[in-house]
């Protein structure tokens, strides 16, 4: 194969790698939106992982500039996801509050800067969301 | 029926956010993770926050339905953060605890 063509297959490449990758954010992305992530997520792994390969396979085939920078961006966004989903996994302490306890006292800072106190709770039910931040 | 949220995040984050996402509740800022760990949901696993954030830990995300006098009647842990229970399962638990006779 000629250098022309072998850039060519490599820039065509890169794109295809571009385009996994974007699908499988988007469908990711869907999901998340519904609160529907699943718990196997084998599948997006693979195809983020496909994208990071066909990424690498244009380097190695040799692309043009633009080539180069899909791939990249598919090497980048292949290899992030897959990170992200190994450091997921949440796990308290040994002993947690259960289903069955009375919650315990506590105080803090609301947005305003008001104090809240957790006798303020009394008098009826309360739903108390944790939650990591609004990033 | 009240709705309190807990996050890391410094009041006037909160105070930005909210006005984006309208929530009608009191919204707590646990920097220290007081709350967090009175509760005992200190995230024990890899820490994965913010990088400019100089949090040494972040809360499990859970859900915790409180009767009028203290008691937990539902809790809903998340063991992975990227997979959440959606609305509908809080709405079974607040029918079936609320609502029984």
């Amino acid at each position: 194969m000629t250098m022309t063509k072998r850039k060519k297959l490599g820039t065509s490449l890169g794109f295809v790698a571009l385009t996994v990758a974007m699908l499988t954010v988007i469908l990711w992305f869907r999901q998340i939106n519904m609160v529907a992530i699943p718990g196997d997520r084998t599948l997006f792994v693979i195809a983020f992982v496909i994208a990071a390969g066909l990424g690498l396979m244009t380097f190695v085939v040799g692309t043009r500039w633009f080539g180069g920078i899909a791939a990249a961006f598919a090497i980048l966004v292949g290899s992030f996801f897959p990170f992200s989903v190994a450091i997921s996994p949440q796990q308290v302490a040994d002993n947690p509050i259960h289903v069955g306890d009375t919650i315990p006292s506590f105080f803090a800072l609301d947005d305003a800067g008001n104090r809240f106190s957790s006798t303020d709770l009394a008098g009826g039910p309360v739903l108390i969301k944790f939650f990591r931040g609004h990033w | 029926m009240q709705v309190l949220t807990i996050s890391t995040d410094k009041p006037e984050v909160i105070r930005k956010k909210r006005r984006m996402h309208g929530l009608q509740a009191r919204m707590l800022s646990d920097r220290d993770l007081a709350v967090t760990d009175a509760f005992g949901l200190r995230n024990q696993l890899i820490h994965s926050g913010p990088l400019e954030d100089d949090l040494e830990a972040l809360p499990v995300p859970t859900t915790l339905l409180v009767s009028s006098s203290g008691e937990v009647l539902w809790m809903d842990l998340a063991d992975n953060y990227q997979r959440r229970s959606g609305p509908e399962v809080v709405l079974v638990a607040l029918e079936t605890h609320l609502n029984a006779p």
